[in-house]
Formats: C-alpha cells, sequence, structure tokens
C-alpha cells in the first residue's frame, strides 16, 4: 500500500493495543525510510515519567488493583502531558511526528485535530484495523499482556468509532488491515522552493500585460518557440499575485502566468484579487467589484467570440490554476530559508506553513475592520516581522518600493498608472517599467491618496515615549525620550520647515587612539591603522577644510521642490543642527548662483534629476562663527599675548639681577610662541566677505539626486563630483585629495598632512574608499578626521603639547564619540534613502529628529 | 594674570619685608597643581618692582565639571585673565601684606604710604574704562589703562576686549592689596564661579575703612556678590527682566498681556468649552486662568519647552486646591506634528504664537489644527501691526523673536484662506484700547465650526 505522509504536520496512529503500530514505526525507523526522533509513543513517555510503560493489575485484590489503576492513570496523564507539549514543539517547528498511541476515542482524536489546526499543519490518520483473535493472540505473546479483557474492550471501541475516523477533519486516512507491505511516499514542503539561479519577484500586474512583457525582456527573459518567457542564466520569475482585475488585460495575464507556472518557469502567490476570481470562476456567487467586473468583462467577450462551452472550459481551468496558488513561498539558498513571497503580509511563525488562516491574511494582510468610507484599515503587519528571512509582498501600492524592517513592498501600483517593480534576488536591486496609463479610472487612485499624504505632519505620539530607528546600516538605533524632546524642540523653533530637512550629518570621530609618537596627539598612522585592522586596504584621504558645515539640497526648479517637500524654492542651505545657514536674502542669492551654475553645467539634465543632496563645508569659517571667534577665540588670544608679552618683559628685566630667571623666561617665551601660534591658527581659516563671491563652497558627498542615493558609490568617485562641480564654479572649490593603498601612498599622505597642517590647515580626513564599510559583518567609522598640531591648539589650549598636558590629553576616550558617530551615519543613510524613496515626511523625519536627538546628548566637544 | 607692584623713594626695601619675601629669590610654591609665582626684577635703595605671577596648570582649570559639553568649557580667558581664581590663589602668598603682619620690627611700615604704581592684568570686564576708573579713584589713585593693539587679517573686531590696568598713588600696601582683592572680582567679567557666605565676610574685611564711604558701594556689593546663585539661573532671570522691559516699552501704559488673557478667558466662558488646549502656553499665564472657567473639565498646556513648562507647572501648583479649579494639564508638543491627543476639543487657543513662526510654516500648521484635530472653535490672536504707529516703533516688531506683523486686512485675509474647506465662521474682535485709526494693539479671531461640517 502506498502511503502519501506530508512534510510536516502530524500522524497518527490508530488501533487497539497489539494491532502491531508500533512495530510498524519500529520497522520503519530501522529501514532509515523515517527517523526515531519523528516517532512519539505514550509507552516510551511512561517510562519516561515513571520507569515503567505498563502496569498490570489483573489477580490483585481489588484494593491493590483501584490503587494500582489510579496510578496508571497518573502516570498516563504526565505522559501525555509531555507527549503533547513534544507534538507541539515539533508542529511549532514545521516538523513531522508519528503519534503511537490507541487514539480510540474520538475526543482522544479531535484534541490533536485541534492542535494541528492551531499549529496550522495538516494531521493524517493510519487506522491498524486488525481482527480481534490475532490481538488476543498477540497479546498472549507479550512480555506484559495487557489481558485478554482489556483487548477485547478496546476492540469494542475501535469497532464503534471507526466509521467515524474518515469525518473528523484528516487530511488522509490510510487503513491496515493485513499486515501488508506499505510504501511511504514522503512529501516535500510545496511551498519551499531553491532559489537555484536567482529569482525575479514581480509586484502586482492587474491585467497590465504589455507592462509585464516589456519587464520580463528588461529583465533578461526571453520568448522561445513555446511562446515561453525563459532567462538564458535559468533565473524564473514570481508573481506576488494580483495578476488581474483593474487592468485591461487581465485574461491575458491569467494565461500566460498559467502556461509559466504549468511549465515550472514561474510561480504565483495567492492574493486577495486571485481568490475571489477565482470563486467567481468557479460559479460561486461572488460580487464583482473594486476591477473584478473587468474580468467579467472580458470573459462575456471572450465567450462571444468562442462560445460558451470553450469560455467554460476556460473557466474551469483557471479557477484550478488559481486556486491551487499557495498562501506564500519560501525561497531556500543552500537548504536555508531566505526570501519570503507573498501578497499582502505573512506572520513569522506561519512561514512554510499553510492553512486557511494563514491564506486568508496572507491575501489581505493584518487587517482591523473598515474605516467610514468602507475601505479596509491596514495594521502594520511588517512591525512584527522579526526574523532574518526578507518578505516581498505587493498589495498595497506604495510609488517606490517601500523596505521595512526585512520586508520589502514591490506593489508600485502599475495599474493606477505607477510602475510595474521587479525585486531580484540574490541580487537585492529592482527594475521597474513605468505603467503607460493610469488604467484603473478610479477615482481613489491610491498613489495619488498616498502623494496627497505623505507630507502630512508627523505624528509626534510615535517620538513621544522615545523610539527605535531601524536602519540597514547598523539595525536598530534607539533614541532616548530625554533627547527627543529638545530635538523636537529645536525643529519647532530654529530649524527649517520638516519637510526640507533630509538629512543631518553625522559627528565625526577623531583618530580611535591617541598617536604613538612625541608631540603629536593625532597623527595620520592610527586611522589608517584603524581601517587596516578592519581589513579596509584602500583609503581615501580628503583635505578637510575649517569652516562650517552645510547641507545643500538644490532643484531644478520651483517645481520640483513642491514635488518633493511640498515648498517652493530653488533649494535650501542649512547647518548641521538644521537652521537655515544664510539670512533669507543671502541664502537667496547663493542659491540662485549655484542653481544657475548647474543649469549652466546641464546638471539636472544629465544626471537625469530634479535635484541634488549635497553634503559640504561653507567657507570662510567666520561667515557663521564671527561671535564665537571674537568672544572666545580671539578674546583668549588677547588675553595670553598681552599676559605672556608683559611677563616675558618683566622676566628679561629681572634677568640682570637673578639669573635663576632664565628657566622662567624660557618657558614665558615658549608660551609665548604657544600664544601666537594660536592667534594665527584661528585667522587662517577667516576672510572678509564682502559679496557673495567671497564665500568658498566644498561639496563633498554627492548624496543623492532625485532617483537615487550614491552610498553605494566610492569617496574617489564623490571626490572626482567635487572637481567637476568646481571645475566651472565661482562657489564651489575643490578639495585635495589622496588615495592609499600601499606604504608609499601612505607615507605620501603623512608627509602631505604634516606639510598642510603645518601651514595651519584644520588636517585631513580619512575614509574607507567605499562610502559604507564594513567588517566582519559590521558597520565600521565612515571617517576618522586627522588634526593637525597647530590647529588642535584651538580646541585642546594653546599649551596643550606641553609634555605635561599631552599626555594627560593622550588619556582621552574616544568610545562615545565612535558610536555616536556609527549611529548618526546609519541614521543619515537612512534618511536619504528614504526621502529619495519618496517615503513619508514621517519616516523621513523619524531619522533626521533621531540625529537631532542623538547629538543632544552630551560628548567632549574637542573630539 | 599678574600683579606688579612699584614703589620708588626712600625705604622702599622695607616692602620686601612687608611681603615677607627674600627679593634675592625666586619664590614658587604649588596650589591645586598651578605656579603661584614672585620675583623682583628691581630692587635697589630707593626703586622696588616686584611681580606676582601664577603659571595655571589649564587642565586642572578644566576639572570643573559644569559645562563641560560645551568648548567655551575649554577655550577660555581664566588661564590669563586677572580675576577671583588669580586672588585666591595669591592670597596665601601674600598674607602677611593682606593682613599687616610682618614681623614686629616692621610693623611700623604697615601704615607707611609708599607711592605706589601697581600694574595688573589682563583684565577681561565689560565695564568702560570710566566705570573702572571711578572704581580706583575714590581711594586716590590716577588710573591708566594699556589695550593691545590688534592686527587680524579680518574685520573682527575693533579694540581689544582685553586691557592691562596701572594705578598709581599714595598708599599703605595693605590698602592697595585689599582694593585689588575686593575690585578685581568686580571688574572682571567671569560668568562660573561659585562664590559661598565667607565672600561677604571678606569684602567686609577687606573693605574696612574705605568701601563703606565709597560711591559705588552699592555697585561693588551687588558685582562682587553676584555669582551668589548658579549662573544659570541668574542669567534666565536678567533675560527675562529684559523682555519684560522691553515689552513696557513698546506696549506701555497698560499690561497689555492681562488685557488678552481678559478677553480669551472671557471669550472661552461665552463658548462654555468642556476641553480647552491652549498651545504654546509657555510658562502658563493663560492656562491658569483658562483652568476657572467654569464650564472646563480639561486643559491641555501644549509647550515644546522644558523649562517653559517647569515654570508652568510650578504656577498650577500655586493654585491648584482653589476651589472651581481645574489644573492644567501640562503637555509636549508641537505645531509641526500631528498629535492624536489633541483631536476633537472643545476649544483651541493660540494666543500670541502664530507670529513666532516662519510664515510659510503656518498654513499646514493651522491645516492639522483646523482640519485634523477639528475643535468646536479656535481663538487665534496676534498683534496689529497698524497700531505700531501708537507705539512710535516704525519699522520694528514688538519683540525680536516676531517672524511677522500682520495689519487687520492682513490678519483677515490669512484667517480666511485658512477656511479654505469652509466648516467655520470667522469673527474677528480687538483687545486693548481702541485708537483710530489704527485700531486695537492686538488682533482677535474666533473660529466657530459650523454645525453641519
Amino acid at each position: 500500500m502506498k502511503m502519501a505522509i506530508p512534510h510536516a504536520g502530524i500522524v497518527l496512529l490508530i488501533g487497539p493495543s497489539n494491532s502491531g503500530k508500533s512495530t510498524w514505526l519500529r520497522k520503519l525507523v530501522q529501514t532509515e525510510e523515517i527517523l526515531p526522533s519523528e516517532v512519539v509513543s505514550s509507552d516510551d513517555f511512561r517510562t519516561m515519567v515513571s520507569d515503567n510503560d505498563f502496569i498490570d493489575w489483573r489477580d490483585r485484590p481489588q484494593d491493590e488493583a483501584a490503587g494500582l489503576k489510579d496510578a496508571y492513570s497518573k502516570i498516563s496523564e504526565e505522559a501525555f502531558l509531555m507527549l503533547d507539549a513534544v507534538i507541539e514543539a515539533r508542529g511549532r517547528l514545521n516538523k513531522r511526528v508519528f503519534v503511537d498511541a490507541t487514539h480510540l476515542r474520538s475526543d482522544d482524536r479531535k484534541r490533536y485535530i485541534e492542535l494541528a489546526k492551531r499549529l496550522h499543519v495538516p494531521i493524517i490518520a493510519i487506522v491498524f484495523d486488525v481482527p480481534e483473535r490475532d490481538l488476543l493472540d498477540r497479546d498472549d505473546k507479550r512480555d506484559n499482556p495487557r489481558g485478554r479483557k482489556r483487548i477485547k474492550q478496546q476492540v469494542q471501541v475501535f469497532r464503534n468509532e471507526k466509521r467515524f475516523i474518515k469525518k473528523e477533519g484528516f487530511a488522509a486516512v490510510y487503513e491496515l488491515k493485513q499486515p501488508e507491505e506499505t510504501e511511504l511516499i514522503k512529501r516535500t514542503n510545496p511551498i519551499e522552493i531553491d532559489l537555484e539561479a536567482g529569482i525575479d519577484v514581480i509586484g502586482d500586474v492587474h491585467g497590465c500585460f504589455a507592462e509585464l512583457v516589456e519587464l520580463l525582456v528588461k529583465l533578461g527573459y526571453e520568448e522561445n518557440r513555446e511562446g515561453l518567457y525563459v532567462h538564458p542564466e535559468g533565473r524564473k520569475f514570481v508573481s506576488v499575485g494580483d495578476i488581474m482585475s483593474r487592468g485591461p488585460e487581465s485574461l491575458r495575464s491569467m494565461l500566460f502566468f498559467q502556461k509559466h507556472v504549468e511549465a515550472g518557469v514561474a510561480w504565483m502567490v495567492d492574493s486577495n484579487h486571485g481568490w475571489k476570481i477565482a470563486r467567481w470562476l468557479g460559479g460561486r456567487p461572488v460580487e464583482l467589484s473594486h476591477g473584478d467586473e473587468k474580468v467579467e468583462q472580458e470573459f462575456l467577450a471572450y465567450e462571444a467570440e468562442a462560445g460558451s462551452s470553450q469560455a467554460e472550459l476556460l473557466k474551469e481551468q483557471l479557477a484550478q490554476f488559481l486556486l491551487a496558488a499557495p498562501s506564500h513561498y519560501v525561497f531556500k539558498k543552500n537548504g536555508v530559508p531566505v526570501l519570503v513571497c507573498t501578497h499582502a503580509g505573512i506572520k513569522d511563525e506561519w512561514i512554510g506553513k499553510q492553512s486557511p488562516a494563514i491564506s486568508d491574511f496572507c491575501r489581505y494582510g493584518d487587517t482591523a475592520g473598515f474605516d467610514e468610507k468602507g475601505k479596509p484599515v491596514r495594521k502594520d503587519w511588517t512591525i512584527a516581522h522579526r526574523s532574518s528571512t526578507l518578505i516581498v509582498w505587493g498589495h498595497d501600492p506604495k510609488p517606490k518600493p517601500l523596505v521595512i524592517n526585512q520586508t520589502i513592498n514591490i506593489d508600485q501600483g502599475a495599474v493606477f498608472g505607477g510602475e510595474l517593480t521587479a525585486y531580484r534576488y540574490p541580487e537585492r536591486t529592482f527594475e521597474s517599467v513605468k505603467a503607460a496609463q493610469d488604467y484603473s479610472g478610479a477615482s481613489d487612485n491610491p498613489l495619488v491618496e498616498w502623494e496627497r499624504n505623505r507630507l502630512n505632519p508627523p505624528n509626534i505620539g510615535k517620538f513621544l515615549n522615545g523610539y527605535t530607528v531601524t536602519t540597514e546600516e547598523v539595525g536598530e538605533v534607539w533614541i532616548h525620550p530625554d533627547t527627543v524632546k529638545p530635538a523636537v524642540d529645536a525643529v519647532s523653533h530654529s530649524t527649517l520647515p520638516l519637510e526640507q530637512l533630509a538629512y543631518i550629518p553625522p559627528t565625526m570621530s577623531p583618530t580611535p587612539k591617541p598617536s604613538a609618537l612625541e608631540g603629536f596627539l593625532e597623527h595620520p598612522r592610527e586611522a589608517i591603522d584603524y581601517y587596516r585592522s578592519n581589513g579596509v586596504d584602500k583609503m581615501v584621504a580628503e583635505k578637510k577644510h575649517m569652516g562650517s558645515r552645510a547641507i545643500l539640497l538644490l532643484f531644478k526648479d520651483e517645481e520640483a521642490a513642491e514635488k518633493q517637500t511640498g515648498i517652493r524654492a530653488f533649494g535650501v542651505i542649512y547647518t548641521r543642527t538644521g537652521r537655515r545657514f544664510f539670512d533669507e536674502t543671502a541664502e537667496h542669492e547663493v542659491v540662485s548662483r549655484l542653481q544657475t551654475e548647474l543649469h549652466r553645467i546641464g546638471y539636472f539634465e544629465k544626471y537625469e534629476t530634479d535635484w541634488v543632496l549635497l553634503d559640504a563645508e561653507i567657507m570662510p569659517w567666520n561667515l557663521k562663527a564671527r561671535e564665537l571667534i571674537s568672544s572666545q577665540y580671539a578674546h583668549v588670544a588677547e588675553n595670553a599675548v598681552a599676559d605672556r608679552t608683559l611677563l616675558k618683559a618683566k622676566l628679561e628685566a629681572g634677568l640682570e639681577r637673578i639669573s635663576g630667571l632664565q628657566d622662567w623666561l624660557d618657558e614665558y617665551s615658549s608660551k609665548l610662541e604657544n600664544a601666537r601660534t594660536f592667534t594665527e591658527v584661528f585667522q587662517k581659516y577667516c576672510w572678509d566677505v564682502e559679496s557673495v563671491g567671497a564665500i568658498q563652497i566644498a561639496p563633498f558627498h554627492v548624496l543623492a539626486h532625485s532617483d537615487r542615493t550614491f552610498f553605494d558609490k566610492s569617496h574617489e568617485w564623490h571626490m572626482e563630483m567635487n572637481q567637476m562641480l568646481a571645475s566651472e564654479s565661482e562657489l564651489f572649490v575643490e578639495t585635495e585629495w589622496k588615495v592609499i593603498t600601499d606604504e608609499a601612498s601612505e607615507q605620501e599622505v603623512i608627509d602631505w598632512w604634516l606639510a598642510v597642517t603645518e601651514d595651519g590647515h584644520e588636517g585631513i580626513i580619512i575614509k574607507p574608499d567605499r562610502f559604507i564599510a564594513k567588517a566582519r559583518g559590521k558597520t565600521i567609522q565612515p571617517a576618522i578626521k586627522v588634526r593637525g598640531r597647530k590647529y588642535l591648539s584651538i580646541i585642546y589650549g594653546m599649551d596643550y603639547l606641553e609634555p605635561a598636558n599631552l599626555s594627560r590629553l593622550k588619556k582621552r576616550n574616544t568610545g562615545k564619540k565612535q558610536k555616536m558617530a556609527l549611529k548618526e551615519f546609519a541614521l543619515g543613510v537612512e534618511g536619504v534613502s528614504r526621502f529619495v524613496g519618496g517615503e513619508s515626511l514621517e519616516r523621513v523625519h523619524e531619522c533626521v529628529l533621531g540625529v537631532l536627538a542623538l547629538e543632544s546628548d552630551p560628548v567632549d566637544p574637542r573630539l | 594674570m599678574q600683579l606688579t607692584i612699584k614703589a620708588t623713594g626712600e625705604n622702599v626695601e622695607m616692602l620686601s619685608y612687608l611681603l615677607a619675601k627674600n627679593p634675592a629669590n625666586l619664590y614658587e610654591r604649588s596650589q591645586k597643581g598651578h605656579k603661584v609665582r614672585m620675583f623682583f626684577s628691581r630692587f635697589t635703595s630707593d626703586e622696588l618692582e616686584a611681580t606676582i605671577f601664577v603659571t595655571p596648570d589649564p587642565l586642572e582649570l578644566m576639572q570643573n565639571k559644569n559645562n563641560s559639553y560645551d568648548i567655551t568649557h575649554y577655550i577660555n580667558d581664566r588661564e590669563f585673565a586677572v580675576s577671583s581664581i588669580f586672588l585666591s590663589l595669591i592670597r596665601s602668598s601674600l598674607g602677611t601684606a593682606l593682613n599687616g603682619q610682618p614681623k614686629d620690627e616692621y610693623m611700623k611700615w604697615v601704615d607707611h604710604r609708599f607711592p605706589f604704581t601697581v600694574e595688573f592684568g589682563p583684565v577681561s570686564s565689560s565695564l568702560t574704562d570710566e566705570q573702572v576708573a571711578a572704581l580706583f579713584e575714590p581711594m586716590g589713585y590716577e588710573v591708566g589703562f594699556t589695550r593691545p593693539e590688534l592686527h587680524y587679517s579680518f574685520d573682527l573686531k575693533e579694540k581689544s576686549s582685553v586691557r592691562i590696568i596701572a594705578l598709581t598713588g599714595l598708599q599703605t600696601l595693605q590698602q592697595v592689596l585689599r582694593h585689588l582683592f575686593v575690585l578685581i572680582p568686580v571688574i572682571d567679567n567671569y560668568k562660573h564661579y561659585f562664590i559661598d557666605e565667607k565672600e561677604i565676610e571678606k569684602i567686609e574685611r577687606y573693605g574696612e575703612g574705605w568701601l563703606e564711604d565709597h560711591p559705588m558701594r552699592e555697585t561693588i556689593y551687588r558685582q562682587a556678590l553676584r555669582f551668589k546663585e548658579v549662573y544659570s539661573k541668574v542669567e534666565q532671570a536678567t533675560k527675562e527682566e529684559i523682555v519684560e522691559e522691553a515689552e513696557e516699552v513698546h506696549e506701555p501704559k497698560v499690561r497689555l498681556n492681562d488685557l488678552r488673557y481678559d478677553k480669551i478667558t472671557g471669550m472661552a466662558e461665552q463658548l462654555k468649552p468642556r476641553s480647552i488646549v491652549d498651545f504654546g502656553s509657555g510658562e502658563g499665564k493663560l492656562s491658569v486662568r483658562l483652568g476657572f472657567i467654569n464650564s472646563v473639565e480639561q486643559v491641555l498646556a501644549v509647550e515644546p519647552s522644558e523649562v517653559e513648562t517647569l515654570k508652568a507647572r510650578e504656577r498650577f501648583a500655586k493654585v491648584k486646591d482653589r476651589e472651581g479649579f481645574t489644573e492644567p494639564e501640562t503637555m509636549w508638543g508641537s505645531l509641526y506634528y500631528t498629535d492624536d491627543r489633541l483631536m476633537g476639543k472643545d476649544l483651541i487657543i493660540l494666543c500670541e504664537v502664530i507670529e513666532h513662526i516662519d510664515e510659510p510654516r503656518l498654513p499646514k500648521a493651522l491645516d492639522t489644527i483646523l482640519h485634523t484635530y477639528a475643535p468646536k472653535s479656535l481663538i487665534i490672536t496676534t498683534p496689529n501691526r497698524e497700531y505700531n504707529e501708537v507705539y512710535g516703533l516704525g519699522p520694528a516688531y514688538r519683540h525680536p523673536d516676531h517672524r511677522f506683523e500682520w495689519t487687520r486686512e492682513q490678519f483677515e485675509q490669512w484667517c480666511a484662506a485658512r477656511n479654505h474647506q469652509g466648516h467655520y465662521g470667522l469673527e474677528f474682535h480687538g483687545v486693548g484700547e481702541e485708537q483710530q485709526p489704527y485700531g486695537f494693539p492686538t488682533q482677535m479671531c474666533v473660529f466657530r465650526r459650523k454645525a453641519d461640517a
């Protein structure tokens, strides 16, 4: 007899004692058809909990027999608790388990049927129907006979119950009458698929057949003689469902997928429209709405052309095809589940399982009733996703693929005039084609609605009590409520409008270790060592300008600004605290000039972008910091020079009388030199700005364009962009830079650093060549600043290099600064990615607010 | 930080005994890592010049953790300027002279007046030369100032913020030192220094015989003891005073604030709200009045600033046991976010709030209020720009933080534009004393939600 055994779930053996259940299982284990761990038996658990699998009370006085019966029933109770716990655990883990016990009573079996339902695993029954006399014969022969009476009782119960078993709800019931040869057909999980050459997951097609074909061609699929689109590298495509309804060519799309799925070159999951159309095709009474009625029209047209019997045949075929679509697929790489494809969402504990409840959830997502207008209120199931498996889904149209918490939504509303998206795995890239038009004719186009709501003010409740931002680079970043408040205060009073704040630059750590050399607090060597020890062989060293950090968001025109931020402007320039860099008049002038320059070099056309986001330093320093320089640095310099000059004169005058003054005089001569260096250093970064032309802007990162970020580009690329922008500009200036690859180039950078810092320049920044660099899976510092000896005197004090001071200052700890730098960097990258992805203001703002909040957490300002 | 004492004429060598320092030696002692040093650059029968100075340990000076997260904590004038730090470091080195307790044989010189020139500095002070001179002149000094010349490579400042001061006069050594020990802290600008009760004693002791009759006695006491409390508190109080003074200047005669609160409270009473949101409630002056409105069961005082909120809480706590008072609940919030807790209230108030917001940011914030929170009523008040004529303000705004001030026409048009969905009926009022043709100093708009909206 052939028996199909499911890949997971419960295989319930049913039959009286001696019916051969254990023997049958033992044989399967012996022949290695099943694993010993797949079998649980009540007898084993009785032994485990009480050392005995059986208690015999026959031939005992009544009082003793009663006591033994009690003991046996207690043992059984404990044994079954353990047994059930194991079954449940295996069920949760989506494993298979053969349950070896008599299961004669309906209640015993129902318990497991319920359990299987709760665990969303299949359950089948194997019934051992052996004649009574054989059972009795066998009992006589066993070591611990159960006794004739008991066997007869069991047989009685079995006979009465047997006919009900088939109706109890088992997925399959097999009956073994005679001891016969059985052949197990072990099923594998039908929804687990090996990734093989890779897949392309296609978003909601909704009858946009032309776009589907266009996308497949763009992905490299070629039509073969059988009319199948196949990939030369063996890739296959997967639909997230909703291939029909709303759009122009539902029938064609369904036939296309049916053909490809049946040929084994594509897969498709179940979906809300798919399920509804399947039932309609199968003749069930369903109300066709939300574009489903268009499918009916297509069938009517088909029927008119091909005749009703042909149409019926087609309906039946397609119904079967659609009903066969599972709730989701699990793609495995080397046996490990890496990607789940489903329509509207899934819960982690359901991955790899199938049940009506799971299908329902995967079709509609997590819904919480309906709103006033009768639309489903969609709850965010992605929050609960904790496992590392990537979930790719559609259903809920968003203008750009939305990556949240290891989930990716790829429904870009092709039928609403958006895009049809493909997500390529394992490449993790997107490909898309623009829909030719809005086919839906819907008055409530979800893309339009989404866009309308995109810039809605963020919900303060999300931030009030602290919050977590999930970043691609460092995972979750916790923003403490104590730091959120000052940040919200800042964005409420002094920053630019939230919509214009795309990015707040991260802080940067100095060299993690102080210089090993005498007379230096910082030195490039330690930065280079840091990167080398993290496996970075190629670095870029950039000259660090001393001015004020600025972010420039420059638009092609006012329309582009309004589209992105809801505010008409040519551009904005803001500080690292989100405040407007210039007053409005100056900003207007600077922005207009930059915009004119960008137009002159055809920047927006060349890069096909509506805007550019630049991370830059704006010089001179006194432009923003005049007051600080005057009241702080100049004031201190004047004090020091006055004090030391006067004292030096006094000491010189006294030297005649007291020769012992020479030491003090030497000390003060040297201190006066320090004061003079200090005075020179800060002036190095300052000059008069009588007109805008005297301003210098050094962009060092081209962070993003309207369609993409540039975090995947090397710093060499960013520097080349800097040269390009500076080459024909009055305001943009070049940044000197060098590449470190070997000993020679390393020495060259050190010599360069020594030379420029001796001249008073601030220093250099050393970056790994890659914008985002990782070591052992973890993101490492994106940049390290190495400041010059002279410059540091305005940070650590003019006498910091005196050995007694320097030795103490070298004990500094950069740990907190480094952690902050990493978190802020990750938030910055995340925020810009969201800004570019056209995500909601709230999602962009949580990153921006996060950096501002982290920055309000105090750290030694000299680092 | 240094002090040079020069004297000429007979018996000047006696000064070395009064100072209890051997003019042939270098004097050096360590105080908390700072070096207090003294030497005699001149010492003849008729000429003496002694300099006492401190070579501080700059890192030790930074040990004070207060304010350590600000770069100004690390780069400042404390290691150079003469200040109470300097005085406390040199005090014990000059103890003999200060206390007038030399060896017995020199006691007679304690009260002897020498023709002194004392030079000290650098001085970091916001006082003018005249003000500084006025401190020393009553004791008979001639006061001279030296300022370093500046050669900055760019336009930074007109003159140096640093001076060396020279005092010339016939004085006893003890007097000179006591004058300096009282007046240097008065001159010095320093902000972060805590002075305990002992300081008062010291001033009294050192001031004996001259401070009582000093014409600037009050000023000296106030300045010398100004840091009795943590500076930040003092600073806030000062700021407040300034703001209040400024308002008084610009909005004279009547307490317009009070009139405004009365008007709003009166209007609110008519509206009979059970729930009121006071947006931008600041230190809670309006909220506390709203708490006394009969119909009110809830007042939400929304404010993003923590400092203001703390003040508001104190204000509420003072009256919280009064009969019929509903204590306002302070809430951390902002106009640029949506807040589910503010939905569907009876009345929202923006009292003198909108003019503190950049105009382009306002429409969206008002959209959130009118069309998301959708209160039954909204009251907005803002200055009436036309009335500034009455104040003689010219083109200036009434408050430096105002981003705009509107005429009545501008305000009315703007309010009408905010009601773009037509859900509200609008009425306009004035607050304060009306002056034709300028209207009222404050203008007010009441938005009432229409029954069918």
